[in-house]
C-alpha cells in the first residue's frame, strides 16, 4: 500500500530547475535513501515530502491526500500529523531539557505527557540524561533525543535528513539501529543521506541527479 | 501535564535559562516601569507636596470686616470653620495702630497678632531672638531697631495716644431727649464759664449746672447759685435768647450772655480717653526684607489693654488648597456673612496654579518620552531575541506549530517580562519617588496602593505593544530553513 506518491513533480526557482519531472512511489512500512550531490535537488525533495514547500508542477499523494494544492496551515496541521522529522543539526530548543523537548513535539500535536516522553527517551537509551539541557549532551545524545521526539507522536513517515552527518561511526551505529527497530515496527523512512553505508542500510536507495533520479535500487 | 502547563514552562524556560538578551528587555521594561512609577507617584503627590511649599511664600487668603462692620476674634473663628481643618495651615489675625515711643518722639505702626500663628502664616519672617511668648513682649522690625537702637532683651516704653475725635456731634444735634450736655462760653474779662445741661424726655432742659469760678464772686459768679436766674431755664427749649427767654441776672449782664451762648453751643458730653502706656520687653528682631521691618508686634491680649478694643483689621490666611478650591472657600464666606468679606492673595494662588499646571505637564511629558524610550528598548531586543532564535522557531514551526502558537509564545514571553518588570518597577518606583519627594520636597510620600497593580498592567501592556513586530517577524520565519543544515 502506498504511504507516499510523487506524480511529475518539478520546483523551478527562476531559470533553475531543482526537480525536473520526477515521480516516486513509497509503500507503507518502506526504509528508502536518497542519495545524491549537493545540488542535485535532495533538500528541495525532502522540504515538499515534508510539507513545508510545495511543487511548481505535480501532484504529491501522502497518504492518499493530494498535498501539492494545500494552503501552508494545512500543510502545518498534516506536517504535525503525519511526519516525523530529524535533521542533521539534530535542533533542540537550547533552553529546554532532553524530555521538554520531547514534550514540545507532543505539546504542538495533541498534549505533552511526560510519562510517555520519558518512555521515547528511554527507547534511545537516555532516560538518566532526561533532565540534562541540549548544552550538556553529546551530539550523538542529542540525536537520539531528536529520534525519539519524531517517534513520539507516532507519525506514517519519519523524515530524516542527514542524521548521522555530524555524528562519529559509534553514535551513527545507534542511530541506525534505532531505524532499523523502527522499520522493523512498520514505520516508513525516508532518509536523506550521502553515506553509502547508511544508504545501505536502507531497502532501496533513490540517487538524485541535476534534478532527476537517476538511478532507484534495491 | 496540561497544553497550559507546558507552555508556562516554556515561556518561563526561555526567560530564566536564556539570561543574557532576556535580562537586557527585563531591565527596560523595569527601568521603565520603575522610573513610570516613581513619576505617577510623585505626579499625584505634587499638589499635596507642592502645597505645602507654596505655603512658605505666605498667605494665600484674607479675611476682612466689611465696610461699617467689625472684625473680632468671635466672628474669625466662626469663618475658620469653614475651611476643613486639615487644610487650614494657619491663620493669623492682625490689629493695626500708631504707637508713639514719648521718649525718643518716634511713633511706629504696631500691628496685634497671634504669635503661634505668625510663623505658619509667615514662615519667611526671620527672627534674631525668638517671638513673644508672654504679655508685655514685643518683636520688633529690624528698621525700628536700628532707628532707636535696641536689642533684644532691651525694654521700651510705648503709649496709645487715642485719636481726637473729629466727629463729635455738633449742638443741634446733641439735642436728644434725656441728653446729657456740656458747653463752655468765655465770659468777663476772659474767663471761661462751664455749663453742664440735662435734657428731658421732650429734650427740654430739666436742669442746669453753672461753674463761673472764673467770674467776680459778687457779680457773675452768682449766676451759678442763683436760683430765680437758673428756674428760668428750666422746661425751656434750646437754642435760648438773652432777653426774651431768660433775663440777665442784673449786674451780671457778660456772664448771663456767656452762661445762654454755653448753653446753646453745649455738646453731647464724651467720656474723654486717656492715653495708654506699657513698657514692653524685645524679645526678637524681624526681618522679612519687607514692610514688616517698620512694624512693632506685639500680642492682642496688649493691643487691648492699650485701645480698649479688641476690633481685629485683617487676618491672613494660609489654606493648603488649589486655586479653585480657595475661591469656593472665599465665596461662601463672603456670601454667608455680612460682616466679614473673604479675599484671595491672587498673586500666590496664580502662581501656585500656574507653577502645578507646569509641572504636572514636565510629569506627563516624562512619562510619555519614557513610554516611549521603554517600548523601542523592548521591541529592539524582542527584535534581536527573534533573529537570534530563528532557528528555534523554525524548528518549532517544523514539528508543526501554527502561527497562533508561535505569536501566543512570543506574547507570553513578553507579557511574563512586563509582570516582572511590572512589579520590579512599582516596588523600586515607590523607593525612587520617595528619594526623589526626601530629596527635593523634603518630605516622605504617601504609598498608593493601587500603584503596584496598575504598573503591571501598563508594563505588561507596553511589553505586549513592543513584541507586535518582532512577533510578526517571527511567525513570517520559514521551517524549511531547518532542514537546510546550516
Amino acid at each position: 500500500m502506498s504511504l507516499l506518491e510523487l506524480k511529475n513533480i518539478s520546483k523551478i526557482y527562476g531559470d533553475l530547475k531543482a526537480l525536473d519531472n520526477v515521480s516516486l512511489h513509497v509503500d507503507q512500512g518502506e526504509w528508502v535513501a536518497i542519495m545524491g550531490p549537493s545540488g542535485s535537488g535532495k533538500s528541495t525533495m525532502m522540504n515538499i515530502i515534508g510539507c513545508m514547500d510545495k511543487p511548481t508542477k505535480g501532484e504529491v499523494l501522502l497518504d492518499g491526500v493530494d498535498i501539492s494544492k494545500e494552503s501552508s496551515k494545512a500543510l502545518t496541521d498534516i506536517r504535525r500529523d503525519k511526519i516525523g522529522l530529524i535533521f542533521q543539526q539534530f535542533h533542540m530548543v537550547n533552553y529546554l531539557t532532553a524530555v521538554e523537548n520531547v514534550m514540545v513535539s507532543q505539546y504542538y500535536h495533541s498534549m505533552p505527557d511526560e510519562k510517555e516522553a520519558l518512555e521515547a527517551l528511554e527507547r534511545v537509551g537516555l532516560r538518566e540524561r532526561a533532565r540534562h539541557l541540549p548544552s550538556q549532551l553529546s551530539g550523538g545524545e542529542q540525536q537520539r533525543v531528536c529520534v525519539a521526539r519524531a517517534l513520539i507522536n507516532h507519525p506514517e513517515l519519519i523524515l530524516a535528513d542527514e542524521p548521522t552527518g555530524n555524528l562519529d561511526e559509534a553514535n551513527e551505529n545507534i542511530v541506525l539501529d534505532l531505524f532499523a527497530q523502527l522499520h522493523k515496527e512498520g514505520t516508513t523512512l525516508i532518509v536523506v543521506t550521502h553515506d553509502p553505508e547508511v544508504a545501505d542500510a536502507a531497502q532501496r536507495t533513490i540517487v538524485l541527479e541535476h534534478g532527476r533520479i537517476a538511478d532507484n535500487r534495491q | 501535564m496540561t497544553k497550559r502547563r507546558m507552555f508556562l514552562r516554556m515561556i518561563t524556560a526561555s526567560l530564566l535559562r536564556r539570561r543574557s538578551r532576556m535580562l537586557i528587555a527585563l531591565l527596560s521594561i523595569g527601568i521603565g516601569a520603575t522610573i513610570l512609577a516613581g513619576l505617577v507617584t510623585i505626579y499625584v503627590d505634587v499638589p499635596r507636596q507642592m502645597g505645602a511649599q507654596f505655603r512658605s511664600y505666605g498667605a494665600n487668603m484674607l479675611i476682612l470686616p466689611r465696610e461699617g462692620a467689625t472684625l473680632t476674634g468671635d466672628r474669625l473663628a466662626e469663618v475658620l470653620e469653614k475651611i476643613p481643618q486639615d487644610e487650614l495651615i494657619g491663620a493669623t489675625p492682625y490689629r493695626y495702630v500708631r504707637l508713639d515711643m514719648t521718649s525718643r518722639q518716634q511713633s511706629f505702626t504696631a500691628a496685634g497678632t497671634d504669635f503661634s500663628q505668625v510663623p505658619k502664616t509667615s514662615p519667611y519672617f526671620s527672627i534674631e531672638g525668638m517671638y513673644p511668648e508672654n504679655t508685655r513682649e514685643v518683636l520688633i522690625g529690624k528698621n525700628i531697631a536700628d532707628i532707636i537702637g535696641v536689642k533684644t532683651g532691651s525694654t521700651m516704653e510705648l503709649t496709645y495716644q487715642p485719636a481726637a475725635s473729629s466727629k463729635t456731634a455738633g449742638p443741634e444735634e446733641s439735642r436728644l431727649p434725656n441728653a446729657e450736655l456740656a458747653g463752655s462760653a468765655e465770659g468777663f474779662g476772659g474767663g471761661i464759664v462751664y455749663v453742664s445741661v440735662k435734657l428731658d424726655d421732650r429734650s427740654a432742659i430739666a436742669s442746669l449746672g453753672i461753674d463761673a469760678g472764673t467770674q467776680t464772686p459778687e457779680y457773675g459768679g452768682r449766676t451759678a447759685e442763683d436760683q430765680d436766674f437758673l428756674n428760668q431755664f428750666i422746661g425751656k427749649t434750646l437754642p435760648l435768647t438773652l432777653g426774651e427767654d431768660v433775663d440777665a441776672l442784673s449786674g451780671a449782664t457778660v456772664t448771663s450772655e456767656a452762661v445762654v451762648q454755653a448753653v446753646n453751643t453745649a455738646r453731647k458730653a464724651e467720656t474723654a480717653a486717656k492715653p495708654q502706656t506699657l513698657n514692653f520687653t524685645v524679645t526678637g528682631i524681624l526681618t522679612t526684607g519687607g514692610e514688616e521691618e517698620d512694624y512693632v508686634f506685639l500680642s492682642l491680649e496688649d493691643m487691648k489693654t492699650l485701645t480698649g478694643s479688641d476690633q481685629l483689621d485683617v487676618a491672613e490666611l494660609s489654606v493648603s488648597a488649589g486655586a479653585e478650591q480657595l475661591e469656593t472657600y472665599a465665596d461662601s464666606i463672603s456670601q454667608d456673612s455680612d460682616t466679614v468679606q473673604a479675599r484671595l492673595v491672587k498673586r500666590v494662588t496664580r502662581s501656585e496654579a500656574s507653577v502645578l499646571e507646569k509641572l504636572t505637564a514636565l510629569v506627563f511629558l516624562v512619562t510619555l518620552v519614557v513610554l516611549l524610550l521603554t517600548m523601542i528598548c523592548v521591541s529592539t531586543t524582542m527584535m534581536a531575541v527573534v533573529s537570534e532564535r530563528r532557528r528555534e522557531i523554525g524548528l518549532r514551526k517544523a514539528l508543526g506549530a501554527s502561527d497562533g502558537s508561535i505569536r501566543a509564545e512570543f506574547l507570553g514571553e513578553g507579557l511574563f517580562l512586563g509582570l516582572l518588570g511590572g512589579v520590579m518597577g512599582g516596588i523600586l518606583g515607590f523607593v525612587f519617588a520617595q528619594v526623589v519627594s526626601v530629596n527635593v520636597f523634603g518630605s516622605s510620600i504617601t504609598f498608593q496602593p493601587l500603584l503596584l497593580p496598575v504598573t503591571i498592567i501598563v508594563s505588561m501592556a507596553i511589553a505586549a505593544l513592543s513584541c507586535l513586530l518582532p512577533i510578526k517577524r517571527a511567525v513570517a520565519i520559514d521551517p524549511a530553513l531547518v532542514l537546510k543544515g546550516e
